[in-house]
């Protein structure tokens, strides 16, 4: 790793949880691993806000949890996106895109 | 690599306590735990610094720790906060060491005062310095757009001055607010005045109409009352005459003492003025068995809630004591596998006492955290007990962190920290130095000193959860039992309120008359209703009118006293529309109760059973309330039973009297014709008719309150609140308990197993039999679970006297349920030291022979 990993941006956490289960049901674990693997360590996710990350959005009923054996047969707990869970990561995800590109119009002096 | 998470993921279980919900969060931070490490020692990194790392990169573990223990803590002070509040500090009232209630005692029965007996007790008792009475009565409020039935009491002008209140606005009632002919006086409640007064100042000598008469409001309440003003919105002042008659009885009495050595002396002047009124109302009165007495005013505010919050707090205590022995033996464990670090600190130069004292301290911190949580949890709890809890906990509003409470989280903390700290800590400590050093590298090592230890720990979890899931399954028992009673009557579709007409406005019994007529026609005209009946009292528990009565056929003699039973005023439709059976006799027409002389009651089975157990009991006469100059009343028919003292009260027998639906209220109502449930028969849900029946009374009398509208079912459901509330608590502690044991058992035999595997597998090399290992290790077990549940039937067969009031259809040592919550344990323990006795015949021995 060349540079430290940065920061996550205040309210990203969330959308980055959801966006990564809309590919299947993972365990908090991967989901850290997933995150990690896809910006190649540039961004970090603390494990202990990761994990208040899930049981806040398990209270919101927009992820569900259950038992299940993991890839090296322990039990495990995976995470579901719920439909509320996938109106939400719409929503956020526009939101997203709107709100970087204001900021990149900005940046690029347009 | 032997599983070094064993141990870890052992103290990730022993986290479990209150809820399910906190132990599958701790399994699934652990496997993080180990995933990561896992994940880190594949990079390169050395297995120690790997899982150094991984917990470094989670965070806040020790946090998570402390916020499971703390909830146990937390539970504790809550409901230590509530059993204080009720039972330990003295009432908020001025002196109240000195405070008393007089009554009349006529065991098993407790009566109120009547008239009479205040007013002759009043004029002559010397051992008082004050005495008041009190009842309670429901008014109607009404500020000219909408009546409102409010709660309220009669009291007497000394009521206030006796207990030391003092209104916050306004004056107290005098002398002569008393006085009959004076114009009505009212001191209303803080919320009253805040929310129906707009909170004015000016508002002393206004008038407000209650039951439909204008009362002067003389003064307001301060915001903080006591039990007996809890819920209460207006005072009235009693204005009595002297009666021609002893009876009715209905008024509460305070006293209070001169000093509180008066007390003997106090008692035995009530006794005295007892026998000397006798003779002078024998007339209307031949209880000579009776006596006045009295008992401290605590005693009759707390009432029978002392029997419940003890054991709720018992149970309580146990689940600590439990948690703590699961926390201890967590740490001798945690302290063994910390050899190496203690005994390196003791070859540096630190002494046995300083190792203790680091162990010690550690072990408070973890107290310490665990106490912060629980204040914050006992803030919580509080709130949620102050909510719902105002139905079972009589001066729950009293409740708060106080300066005892404070003292018991002290000692809780203090106590949580020897427990759990101090008695692994001077076990590790004692271990020799350098013989702990040599044999690190081996695994059978465990000393027997720990083994013991921790057995006992176990054993005694054992022997506190065995009486706290007897005590649970015995309630259960008894709740379902009681779901189990028959009300006497099908409950479905019956919907009830109740209505009482101000005295002020409806004088003339006509006026009385044609509205209740008008109420019943109108009712019966409504879509969806199929019958409508009027009563005095209502099933399961809503009678008020017990009453004495003489046997023609058995007088009462000199010494004994009068039977009672519940007197229920009905009109005639009562009996289809309830659908209770005519056993015998006829049931009420038109007739019965018009003339003077054509007194007529039914009784029910039960009635007829205890009193007149060979023949019939139709024709048989009696005089009501043992009024001897009255006229013979006769009994006309015989009908099926109705629970009216509570469901779990057996069958005493009910009297039913005619209250007629038209025409002139017969002499035997005239006290109750202008109080009545209406209860109404539907043809679709009841609840839907509600606001239609409301309308009618609106239409009849926009002054009226239609209230305590309910269901039958409903009232059905809400006499078993309390005992439900009862079992699940219990129940839920007793779970708990159940599953802390079970934890334990498994945590002694894993660790049995892991120290014994070398043993094991030997046997196993050299031809054992898996049966003899299973047995072995299943014999280890279960050897101390046997003890514990043995000691534990013991002291449940001790314990389960005292709360034998509580149960209902079942024994306090009923012999099955004893021999089920032993089978349940064992079973369970069974179960937990099978896992650990099947990895031990699973073990590879030539794997583990070479890696040794």
């Amino acid at each position: 790793m060349a540079l430290p990993a940065l920061p996550l941006v205040q309210g990203t956490l969330d959308l980055l949880v959801l966006r990564t289960l809309a590919s299947g049901p993972r365990h908090g674990y991967g989901i850290a691993s997933v995150v990690r693997d896809l910006t190649a360590g540039d961004l970090s996710i603390e494990d202990a806000a990761l994990y208040q990350a899930l049981h806040r959005l398990d209270r919101q009923g927009l992820v569900e949890a259950e038992w299940r054996p993991s890839e090296n047969n322990r039990r495990a707990r995976y995470y579901t996106l719920t439909p509320a869970g996938r109106r939400r990561l719409k929503e956020e995800t526009a939101a997203w895109r709107r709100y970087s590109r204001a900021v990149e119009a900005v940046l690029e002096g347009r | 690599m032997r599983e070094p998470h064993h141990e870890r993921r052992l103290f990730w279980y022993l986290g479990r306590r209150r809820r399910t919900v906190e132990a599958e969060i701790d399994e699934e931070l652990a496997l993080h735990l180990e995933m990561r490490a896992r994940e880190l020692i594949e990079r390169g990194l050395p297995p120690e610094q790997a899982r150094r790392e991984a917990r470094r990169q989670f965070g806040d573990l020790e946090g998570t720790r402390r916020y499971c223990r703390g909830l146990g803590i937390g539970a504790t002070t809550v409901a230590f906060a509530a059993i204080h509040a009720t039972l330990l500090r003295p009432l908020p009232y001025a002196a109240p060491e000195r405070l008393v209630r007089i009554y009349t005692d006529a065991p098993p029965n407790r009566f109120p005062f009547s008239v009479a007996d205040y007013l002759a007790l009043q004029a002559q008792q010397t051992r008082f310095e004050r005495i008041a009475g009190y009842t309670g009565r429901a008014m109607s409020f009404s500020d000219g757009v909408v009546a409102e039935r409010l709660r309220g009491r009669v009291v007497t002008a000394t009521y206030f001055s006796l207990l030391g209140i003092r209104p916050m606005l306004g004056r107290d009632f005098t002398e002569s607010d008393g006085r009959p002919g004076t114009g009505p006086a009212v001191i209303v409640s803080h919320g009253f005045w805040q929310q129906r007064l707009s909170a004015r100042a000016d508002v002393i000598g206004e008038s407000i109409r209650l039951d439909g008469t204008p009362h002067t409001v003389v003064g307001v309440l301060p915001p903080r009352v006591g039990p007996l003003e809890q819920g209460q919105e207006l005072f009235v002042a009693a204005q009595w005459t002297p009666p021609r008659r002893k009876g009715p009885f209905f008024i509460t009495v305070l006293g209070r003492l001169r000093s509180l050595d008066d007390r003997a002396a106090a008692a035995e002047e009530l006794r005295l003025l007892n026998r000397r009124l006798f003779p002078v109302w024998q007339a209307s009165y031949q209880d000579e068995k009776a006596s006045w007495a009295m008992m401290d005013l605590k005693a009759h505010v707390v009432g029978d809630v002392e029997t419940m919050s003890g054991l709720a707090l018992a149970s309580v205590a146990l689940v600590w004591l439990i948690a703590c022995a699961n926390a201890s033996n967590l740490l001798v464990a945690r302290a063994t596998s910390r050899r190496r670090e203690l005994a390196v600190r003791a070859v540096l130069g630190a002494s046995r006492a300083r190792v203790t004292r680091f162990l010690l301290a550690e072990s408070s911190l973890l107290a310490f955290g665990a106490a912060l949580v629980g204040i914050v949890l006992a803030f919580a709890g509080i709130g949620v007990l102050r909510r719902i809890g105002s139905a079972y906990v009589p001066r729950v509003e009293e409740l708060g962190l106080d300066g005892a409470v404070w003292w018991c989280l002290c000692g809780l903390t203090a106590a949580s920290t020897l427990l759990f700290g101090l008695v692994p800590s001077l076990q590790a400590s004692g271990a020799p130095v350098d013989g702990t050093l040599r044999s690190l590298g081996r695994s059978s090592t465990a000393s027997l000193a720990v083994r013991r230890l921790r057995r006992a720990l176990v054993a005694t979890q054992f022997a506190i959860a065995t009486p706290l899931l007897v005590v649970a399954s015995l309630l259960l028992a008894s709740l379902s039992a009681l779901g189990q009673v028959s009300l006497g009557f099908d409950t479905r579709n019956l919907l009830t309120a109740s209505i009482e007409l101000p005295r002020s406005q409806y004088a003339e019994p006509g006026r009385v008359a044609v509205f209740w007529d008008e109420m019943q026609r109108r009712l019966e005209a409504l879509p969806g209703v199929t019958g409508v009946a009027f009563a005095d009292g209502r099933p399961p528990e809503g009678v008020d009118n017990f009453n004495n009565f003489e046997l023609e056929a058995f007088p009462t003699s000199a010494g004994h006293s009068q039977p009672v039973t519940p007197w229920v005023s009905v009109t005639p439709e009562y009996f289809g529309l309830l659908g209770l059976r005519l056993v015998e006799g006829r049931l009420f027409d038109g007739h019965d109760g018009r003339g003077p002389n054509l007194e007529s009651v039914i009784v029910d089975r039960a009635w007829a059973r205890r009193f007149f157990p060979g023949g019939s009991a139709v024709g048989k006469r009696l005089h009501e309330g043992g009024c001897s100059t009255c006229p013979w009343v006769t009994v006309i028919g015989v009908v099926s039973e109705v629970k009216y003292a509570g469901l779990d009260k057996p069958d005493q027998g009910t009297v039913y009297t005619p209250m007629l639906a038209r025409g002139v209220p017969s002499p035997l109502e005239e006290a109750t014709s202008r109080f009545r449930y209406v209860v109404v028969r539907t043809s679709a849900e009841p609840l839907s008719l509600a606001p239609s029946i409301r309308q009618i009374v609106r239409d009849l009398d926009p002054t009226l309150p239609l209230s305590s509208v309910a269901t039958l079912d409903d009232l059905v459901a809400r006499s078993l609140q309390s005992p439900r509330l009862l079992s699940m608590l219990v129940g839920g502690f007793a779970a708990v308990a159940l599953v802390l044991s079970i934890v334990g058992i498994y945590g002694v035999m894993a660790y049995y197993v892991q120290q014994h595997s070398k043993d094991i597998s030997i046997r196993m090399a050299l031809g054992g039999r898996a049966g003899d290992v299973l047995r072995l290790v299943l014999g280890q077990g279960m050897r101390v679970v046997a003890y514990g549940v043995a000691v534990g039937l013991l002291a449940a067969l001790f314990l389960a006297r005292f709360m034998a009031s509580l149960l209902f259809g079942i024994g306090a040592h009923d012999g099955p349920t004893f021999l089920a919550v032993a089978l349940v344990l064992l079973g369970a323990a069974a179960a937990a030291c099978f896992l650990p006795a099947r990895r031990a015949i699973g073990l590879a021995p030539a794997v583990l022979l070479r890696s040794e």
